[in-house]
């Protein structure tokens, strides 16, 4: 009874993915897009409220079936805040100075992507992702103009939803639109995350 | 060939969008907010118990160990200021064959190493560059109660003012105890029109130091 479980629980999604399987079953695609971000949370009170304009994400992806993608992804985002002339208070010593914070953060990560009107040729295809993998985060903060930086590497998971526009009814090409929320744990210098909200819009392409 | 030359068009894409568009801190910065203002004090003090102050009559260079006193149009003006602010913040000025209660040394320091710059390290030769005869003590030494220090990262100087217990010598063990310093670091300091501005905000964020 116990193998046939154990056999279930890891025979049953495959069964799931492979029943989907349909004609561009093996094909990757490349998919560029801009992003914007929006800090979040502890990383929105503490770090930077600003939005960042200067972002990109991109990747490729395995179209394992009609509804499900596998893919590697990466990206930039730079943020950046400066804030008015503040004193700065500690035992003894007091320091007045604009405080400017600059982050630039490259993730890695493994995406799942479930389009679950994949098997229609809709006009407009909708999605959810999860992706899990690591961030590289540049850490730059200045009193005036000495700085001081920290690099560190944090783990990242990221839930998204959007949709797929393709070119024309039978393009494997496209557009998408989407939102994705970007959960990193950080703990350094008294911080506890740098989480933030991704709006992205770019393109995807089959790779011939 | 094709996926190969997609793939590199896209990296080239990304590494000229990163280095075009991220934000350069230092870039984003007036010489106003390259400044900063370190004070440091005495937690022991009360700057109420002083009376009166002098200044001295010319600012100390310290450029690289090397040390000399000058007294040009820029030189007057940080000691002009500080002896306006210290009258607004009640402290009489006198002569310092007067006995004043306070002494006042103003530097301007050149460091063109980079680290990070510590005080006692600076101080242990305090004596050296202001001796303590000037104040009327001579062969006594200078004391420091506090342990403070400056990280800095660019070949500039710093403007240093120093605040001496000369009414307390006999008790501070025959030592002039720095009570107060004020160090004023960044772009666009040694500047005679701003050097009022500069001063001013030391003794803003140091609201204890008043008679």
């Amino acid at each position: 009874m116990k193998s046939v479980l154990k056999t279930s629980i890891i025979y049953l999604p495959l069964l799931f993915i492979f029943s989907f399987a349909r004609a561009q079953q093996g094909e990757v695609k490349l998919e560029l897009n801009y992003n914007y971000s929006l800090p979040l949370g502890g990383f929105k009170n503490n770090v930077i409220s600003n939005g960042s304009a200067r972002g990109f994400a991109g990747g490729l992806k395995y179209v394992l079936n009609d509804k499900i993608d596998l893919g590697i992804y990466t990206g930039f985002q730079d943020y950046y805040q400066k804030y008015p002339r503040t004193v700065y208070h500690s035992d003894g010593q007091d320091i007045s100075a604009v405080l400017s914070n600059s982050i630039q953060t490259v993730p890695l990560l493994g995406k799942v992507m479930f389009n679950p009107m994949g098997d229609k040729k809709a006009m407009i295809q909708p999605y959810v992702s999860f992706a899990a993998g690591i961030n590289m985060i540049f850490f730059s903060q200045y009193l005036g103009e000495f700085g001081s930086a920290q690099n560190s590497v944090s783990f990242m998971a990221q839930a998204g939803a959007g949709v797929q526009i393709p070119f024309s009814k039978w393009s494997r090409s496209g557009f998408q639109l989407g939102v994705n929320y970007n959960y990193v744990p950080y703990s350094k210098n008294g911080y506890d995350n740098l989480n933030s909200l991704g709006i992205h819009a770019g393109v995807h392409f089959p790779m011939r | 060939m094709r996926k190969i030359m997609s793939l590199f068009s896209a990296v080239v894409l990304a590494a000229l969008f990163i280095t075009g568009c991220t934000k350069e801190p230092l870039n984003n910065l007036t010489n106003e907010e390259s400044r900063i203002y370190i004070t440091n004090r005495d937690s022991a003090v009360n700057f109420n118990s002083y009376t009166t102050f002098s200044i001295s009559d010319s600012v100390g260079v310290i450029d690289n160990g090397d040390a000399y006193k000058s007294l040009n149009a820029v030189d007057q003006a940080y000691l002009n200021a500080v002896t306006k602010y210290m009258k607004q913040a009640g402290y009489t000025l006198v002569e310092k064959g007067q006995k004043p209660d306070l002494g006042i040394n103003v530097s301007r320091i050149y460091q063109t190493s980079t680290g990070v710059m510590s005080y006692p390290d600076y101080w242990s030769y305090y004596g050296g560059y202001w001796d303590p005869y000037y104040w009327g003590y001579g062969g006594f030494g200078y004391g420091m109660p506090f342990y403070a220090y400056s990280v800095y990262s660019i070949t500039e100087g710093a403007l240093s003012i120093d605040l001496l217990d000369l009414k307390n010598v006999a008790t501070n063990k025959d030592k002039i105890q720095l009570i107060w310093n004020g160090l004023i670091r960044g772009s666009g300091i040694f500047n005679e029109a701003t050097a009022d501005s500069q001063v001013k905000a030391l003794f803003d964020q140091s609201a204890y130091l008043h008679k």
